[in-house]
């Protein structure tokens, strides 16, 4: 019937479902005046008492027979027969249940002959009844095993035949208060009955001034012998049970009588009270009648909410028959319906309400399983997308784990207060089973629709953008802001120049090895020339003859801007704005002396201004740079890290608050600050700066870091969409060297290289012939990385004399 | 000893001549008392089974390994997540199995036939889906009746796999209670996890902390306050305790005992194995915390640390003493009972003496007479039937790692000193005279040792909660702490004086008597009115 999702099938995760002892217990104790031994080692009765103690939250009393390695090897009757004198002498039980255990079954115990053996030899307990039930662990659940109970009690239990106006009740486990709810119903409808078993008062007590140790609630003894008698039987099940006791009493006493659903929701709440009417001769008297509609005025209320719902239903087969038609009669489809019992059949029990449903609703992906454990259905609750769960506590790691909202019903509740007063029967258990379930819904959507709404209709959209741009810029930053190709993805039609005039560095960054003539590579720190302030002037007019869109005149190193070149750097803004009045400067640092100069470079009128920082915290930062040289002293480690990071901070807030334009590069350092990147996104976002840029690390031979992992490009776009909720970032960063020319997608460097070089030029013209060339489909430019088929660029690279060598990117068509 | 008399006489003959012996009355002369034997049928004793002792308690919390319950589905629903162990991955990417309960959920064909079979392919589905490196089979009451061999099952899985498995015959019958199965659990730690590994702490200074479970996040309390000492924690035994770590406990410099009666096994065949010495410690208490630090500090007898250990003392005393102080004022002068496992008992009453409350009646479930009466009886306890059932191993000193940190003269000298290495005094000497110690309490002792004694609180397990709710008295459960927690060390004082206050003082004891019942104080006519 079921389809494994996993491959788990000789181990059951996480079980659900309990043992037949289990549920034997949970019968007994709606017997007055009964008590339980179990017979087998004690700690069966250990972990079922506690478990049933803390469902209730009420003290359960089951004895054990105490079996030691003793007991195992030469039989238990002597220990059975001490534990009944014991219970006996410390109880004055009127009924005690002897169940077996995986123990007492596999050694071959008799308690049928031990009881005989045990009243023979002590005539003065004849008047204790004493109920022995197999009942062992392996063999079934623990509605078994309180089906096992029900049965012989109806089975083995010596009855007056005699006739009475009686009506048998049998029962399925349920809560004490929906217990209590159906004790009012008969007694509305003057119906006389004998509860098998009535749990209402034992597992759900009061708090009295005297205290006894055996409850004294649950239907006597003498009243459970009339059952013979009776003029009828109602069997509250939803025949998923081998045993009926309804059926027993039948064949052995020809008392009438109905199988029956339980009353949980309204057609079945519907047929229950027809039966009472017609068993009373009463009429469905006004008060339930104004519950019915009230119910029904209910499900109108919630439907509207209730239509969202996909839900996980598990437990009991009984519970789960129940649980689904009152979620599909009220437009909550269960997509997930799975018992831990053994039950073939469960499709024939729960599946044509859940297929009218789905008619309803367009909905035929759904599953029904038995032998179901909770790892399985962990997965069938991601797979059917599943949005609220139905069943006992032990669901509680799903929600915890996927956050779906699990409505607790049913038995074991362990981890919440009063799951022996939670109801679900009758048109007002319904009703509040409905609410607790829409309203599971609703505070989900109630917590989620305005970014859910946000996230669909409005990020991301032009007013989205827009508007945010226009209400923190002002417009002359925003145009150079709009216009700068690493700020604007939509700037890409802008070209941009990269001038190297500063290769001292303050620096020595794990990632980076600086060589100045190196053109196979394209990366941050690389550069052909350096050039003087003079030259820079030269290159710059060049350029912006052959380019027009040239807006951006960028210093990036190769080494620092601000170390021991700013002079230099200084000379080349001024002489550059001379020339370009409109010219926008941009310049790249790694923030150790930003704190200096940050109000001077205002002054010259940088507007942007990108900082590598990839860590906040000092003891991160410290594992990134080998050493700083910073004041005439040389720091390592967390020392550096502290200078680094405090300097970087305060670097960017005084530009900040003079309106420039900030933009923090962070490089993705596998197992140093991959987790500590939203950190650092937060830091930027709460001081105001304009865009992050998460980047690759581009391992290079020879540095510190030439061994660590690559980031691949999808953890890379995970972590910039994570961190795109925080703040803006940018997604298309090309790791441009430090000369790069033109604009992002169509680095020009080496070609314009020839206009300050025009020998070098001629050289390579006398070489064409020995020359190929390589296009490589490459992302980041350090790994063959693309499909051919969704390239945007070519890296191009020239096979000459032996050597490769990078001259290029190209631009295609998709 | 009129409330002993008291709470004897109801029991038949038989039954008075079995319980006389396990509870006791103390009074000036050496205390005794019989433990540690079988339950008396039908008597609704707390105690679990074996299976319970041995993956319940001390191996289930292992995080890092795969405890599969060999049986019937029941034990291992019934232990799953019970017991409030909490753990977390200590870095990122360890593997936790805490939330999973794994289970052969044998039917009655696996009984007929057997179920080793089943237990091998389920190893099999674990390694290829959870690939653990360590993994722990634990035998439920069927197994060692069926004769499957679980012990041959873990041999085949480490040849196959090259991981650690142990298979623990940990039957729910076997012995009398939960400690066969601390000891069963214990031997299989000692025999294949202790040892295997050779990671060497890097501290100064470095402890093992043994029987503590982290129950409520006491584990990491204890942690917090050895770490901001300087002590390197190489591993906890076993609460959010790990294979990885565990096996290296053996480099470790010393041992502290938190729970004698689950752990003291392994302490024992450390010190013959590796020469590594144990102390019993006591986090529990402002008093206890305190002189268990300064015994750690004067057995590595290092001048900074003895400097080191008082300056956190004082710091942590200063931070929690106006709390303690405002807590102790509500609760000086109340009376506690206590009946907890196998140490806990003791280890409260220290705390409780903090904030003023007298423990006025005391006992373990599953204790044996040393957890009472100190190690010197053990000599003189006989082996009975069922302690003879659990097997003892023997360890001799490793021929490459034993090393004494110091000579049997100088661990006396320490002794004399005040610093209790290697031993254990038990309950007793804590105790008071005319205080009663009940040695495995059931239900129908506890009714009425409430009614003799009238403790204000009484300290227990959660089956007994609502019975001792009901009889109108106040319950804490100190085998989950009712959900909260730590009540271990500085921190953990003030939540338990808080918790306590909170319960004594709640509303609801006030309320129990309706204005229906309650009698007028003046009965009669008021004057002039005829």
């Amino acid at each position: 019937m079921k389809t494994k999702v996993t491959s788990l099938v000789n181990l059951n995760t996480n079980p659900c479902k309990m043992c037949m002892p289990m549920g034997a217990a949970t019968a007994l104790c709606g017997i007055r005046d009964c008590i339980t031994i179990l017979h087998g080692s004690q700690g069966c009765a250990t972990y079922i008492r506690r478990h049933m103690a803390t469902h209730y939250n009420e003290p359960v009393d089951i004895a054990s027979s105490s079996l030691t390695e003793q007991g195992t090897v030469y039989g238990g009757e002597k220990n059975l027969k001490q534990g009944l004198k014991n219970v006996i002498a410390l109880y004055h039980p009127k009924v005690i249940g002897i169940m077996t255990t995986c123990l007492a079954e596999t050694i071959g115990e008799d308690i049928e002959g031990i009881k005989e053996r045990f009243y023979e030899e002590n005539p003065q307990y004849q008047d204790i009844t004493i109920l022995p039930v197999s009942s062992p662990g392996y063999g079934g659940t623990q509605y078994e095993g309180y089906m096992a109970v029900l049965n012989a009690v109806a089975d083995k239990l010596e009855m007056n035949t005699q006739k009475n106006e009686k009506v048998n009740v049998i029962l399925p486990p349920q809560s004490p208060a929906d217990i209590r709810y159906l004790k009012n119903i008969f007694r509305i409808f003057e119906i006389d009955t004998i509860l098998l078993p009535d749990i209402a008062d034992n597992l759900d007590g009061g708090h009295t001034e005297e205290y006894s140790r055996l409850p004294k609630g649950g239907t006597d003894i003498t009243e459970l012998r009339k059952m013979a008698g009776a003029r009828f039987t109602i069997e509250i099940s939803d025949k998923s049970s081998a045993v009926s006791p309804a059926q027993t009493l039948f064949e052995k006493y020809q008392v009438p009588y109905k199988r029956m659903l339980s009353p949980a929701g309204l057609k079945a709440t519907d047929d229950f009270y027809e039966l009472l009417s017609q068993l009373s001769g009463k009429d469905i008297p006004e008060e339930i009648k104004t519950a019915r509609s009230r119910y029904l005025d209910g499900m109108i209320d919630s439907h509207k909410y209730n239509s969202a719902g996909r839900a996980v239903i598990y437990g009991e087969p009984e519970f789960i028959t129940a649980a689904v038609r009152l979620c599909a009669e009220n437009g909550i489809m269960p997509v997930v319906v799975s018992t831990g019992s053994v039950c073939p059949d469960l499709k024939q029990y729960v599946e044509a309400p859940i297929a009218d449903m789905g008619k309803r609703y367009f909905v035929d992906d759904y599953i029904i399983s038995d032998d179901t454990d909770f790892k399985e259905i962990e997965e069938y609750a991601v797979k059917y997308k599943s949005n609220i769960m139905i069943g006992n506590s032990d669901g509680r790691r799903i929600e915890e784990q996927l956050h779906i909202p699990l409505v607790r019903r049913a038995f074991p509740i362990h981890d919440r207060i009063g799951g022996q007063r939670l109801r679900m029967l009758g048109y007002e258990g319904s009703l509040s089973f409905l609410d607790e379930m829409t309203n599971a819904l609703l505070s989900v959507t109630e917590n989620t629709f305005k970014e859910n709404l946000y996230d669909a209709y409005y990020r991301g959209t032009p007013i989205d953008c827009g508007e945010k741009e226009k209400d923190e810029i002002p417009a002359d930053m925003l145009k150079k802001t709009i216009e700068h190709p690493c700020y604007n993805c939509a700037g890409h039609k802008f070209a941009r120049i990269h001038l190297p005039v500063a290769p001292a560095c303050n620096v020595q960054c794990n990632y980076c090895v600086r060589k100045f003539d190196c053109p196979n590579e394209s990366r941050p720190g690389v550069t052909s020339t350096i050039l003087t302030p003079a030259e820079a002037l030269e290159r710059y007019k060049t350029v912006k003859e052959k380019l027009p869109n040239l807006t951006v005149a960028g210093i990036a190193g190769p080494g620092d801007s601000l170390a021991g070149n700013y002079p230099e750097v200084k000379k080349t803004l001024q002489l550059i704005r001379e020339y370009d009045p409109d010219v926008t400067f941009c310049l790249s640092t790694n923030g150790l002396m930003l704190p200096f100069y940050a109000e001077e470079l205002v002054k010259l009128g940088v507007s942007h201004v990108t900082v590598t920082m990839s860590a906040v915290d000092p003891s991160i930062s410290g594992k990134i740079y080998k050493y700083i040289d910073y004041m005439g002293s040389r720091y390592e480690g967390e020392a550096a890290g502290a200078i680094m990071v405090s300097n970087q901070l305060s670097g960017l807030r005084i530009l900040l608050a003079h309106g420039i334009i900030c933009k923090v590069n962070i490089v993705t350092l596998k197992g140093i600050n991959e987790e500590h990147i939203p950190q650092v996104v937060q830091a930027c976002r709460d001081m105001g700066c304009y865009i992050t840029n998460i980047m690759q690390l581009i391992p290079v031979k020879g540095s510190a870091f030439e061994e660590l992992p690559m980031v691949s490009n999808k953890e890379i776009q995970s972590l910039r969409n994570s961190c795109n909720k925080i703040m803006r970032q940018m997604f298309h960063c090309k790791q441009c060297r430090a000369d790069a020319v033109g604009t992002l997608d169509n680095d020009l460097s080496i070609d314009l290289g020839g206009f300050l070089d025009k020998d070098n030029i001629e050289e390579k013209k006398e070489e064409e012939k020995k020359k190929l060339k390589f296009a490589i489909a490459s992302k980041s430019g350090v790994l063959v990385d693309m499909h051919f088929g969704h390239v945007e660029e070519f890296y191009i690279y020239q096979y000459e004399n032996g050597t490769p060598r990078f001259i290029g990117k190209r631009n295609v068509e998709k | 000893m009129k409330e002993k008399d008291n709470l004897l006489e109801k029991y038949s003959s038989r039954v008075f001549k079995n319980r006389k012996t396990h509870i006791t009355q103390l009074g000036d002369d050496a205390n005794t008392i019989a433990a540690n034997t079988r339950a008396i049928p039908g008597i609704l004793t707390a105690r679990g089974c074996c299976y319970a002792g041995c993956k319940g308690v001390v191996v289930g919390p292992i995080k890092d390994a795969v405890t599969i319950t060999h049986g019937p589905i029941g034990c291992a629903f019934y232990s799953w997540g019970t017991r409030r162990n909490k753990a977390k991955p200590s870095y990122e990417g360890e593997q936790n199995f805490m939330p999973y309960s794994f289970c052969t959920d044998m039917r009655p064909t696996d009984i007929v036939f057997g179920g080793e079979k089943k237990l091998e392919q389920g190893i099999d589905e674990i390694m290829e889906m959870f690939h653990p490196k360590c993994i722990f089979i634990c035998s439920t009451c069927p197994i060692g009746l069926i004769g499957d061999d679980v012990q041959a099952v873990a041999r085949r899985v480490e040849k196959k796999y090259g991981i650690t498995a142990v298979g623990f015959s940990c039957e729910g019958y076997k012995g009398v209670s939960q400690s066969a199965g601390h000891h069963i659990a214990n031997n299989g730690l000692m025999r294949q996890i202790i040892g295997s590994g050779d990671t060497k702490p890097t501290g100064k200074y470095s402890v093992n902390i043994l029987g503590e479970y982290n129950i409520g996040g006491d584990g990491w309390e204890q942690e917090r306050i050895l770490k901001k000492i300087g002590y390197e924690v190489v591993s906890v035994f076993t609460g959010d305790g790990s294979h990885a770590t565990i096996k290296n406990a053996h480099l470790a410099d010393l041992n502290l005992v938190m729970c004698h009666r689950s752990i003291n096994y392994v302490a024992q065949m450390m010190k013959t194995k590796y020469g590594i010495d144990w102390l019993k410690v006591n986090f529990i208490g402002i008093g206890a915390t305190c002189k268990s630090l300064r015994m750690l500090a004067e057995y590595f007898d290092d001048p900074a640390l003895t400097k080191r250990t008082e300056e956190v003392i004082a710091e942590e005393l200063e931070a929690v003493s106006g709390d303690i102080e405002y807590y102790k004022s509500m609760l000086k002068g109340k009376t506690a009972g206590i009946f907890v496992g196998g140490s806990r008992s003791h280890h409260y009453q220290a705390l409780l003496r903090d904030f003023g409350v007298e423990t006025v009646i005391a006992g373990y479930e599953f204790a044996h007479r040393d957890d009472y009466e100190g190690r010197d009886v053990i000599p003189s306890i006989k082996p009975d039937a069922d302690s003879k059932n659990i097997e003892e191993i023997t360890v001799s000193p490793d021929e490459e790692l034993f090393r004494e940190r110091y000579t049997a003269e100088q661990v006396e000298q320490l002794k004399e000193k005040g610093v209790e290495l290697d031993t254990y005094d038990g309950m007793f000497p804590d105790m008071k005279k005319g205080y009663i110690a009940v040695d495995d309490y059931n239900v129908f002792e506890t009714d009425e040792l409430i009614k003799t004694m009238k403790p204000d609180i009484f300290f227990s397990g959660i089956k007994d909660k609502y019975a001792i709710q009901k009889a109108g008295v106040v319950s804490r459960q100190m085998h989950s702490y009712d959900y909260s927690g730590p009540y271990a060390g500085f921190n953990g004082a003030v939540m338990f004086g808080h918790d306590v206050a909170m319960s004594i003082y709640t509303n609801a004891w006030a309320l129990i008597t309706p204005p229906w019942k309650r009698v007028p104080f003046i009965e009669g006519t008021v004057g002039g009115e005829e």
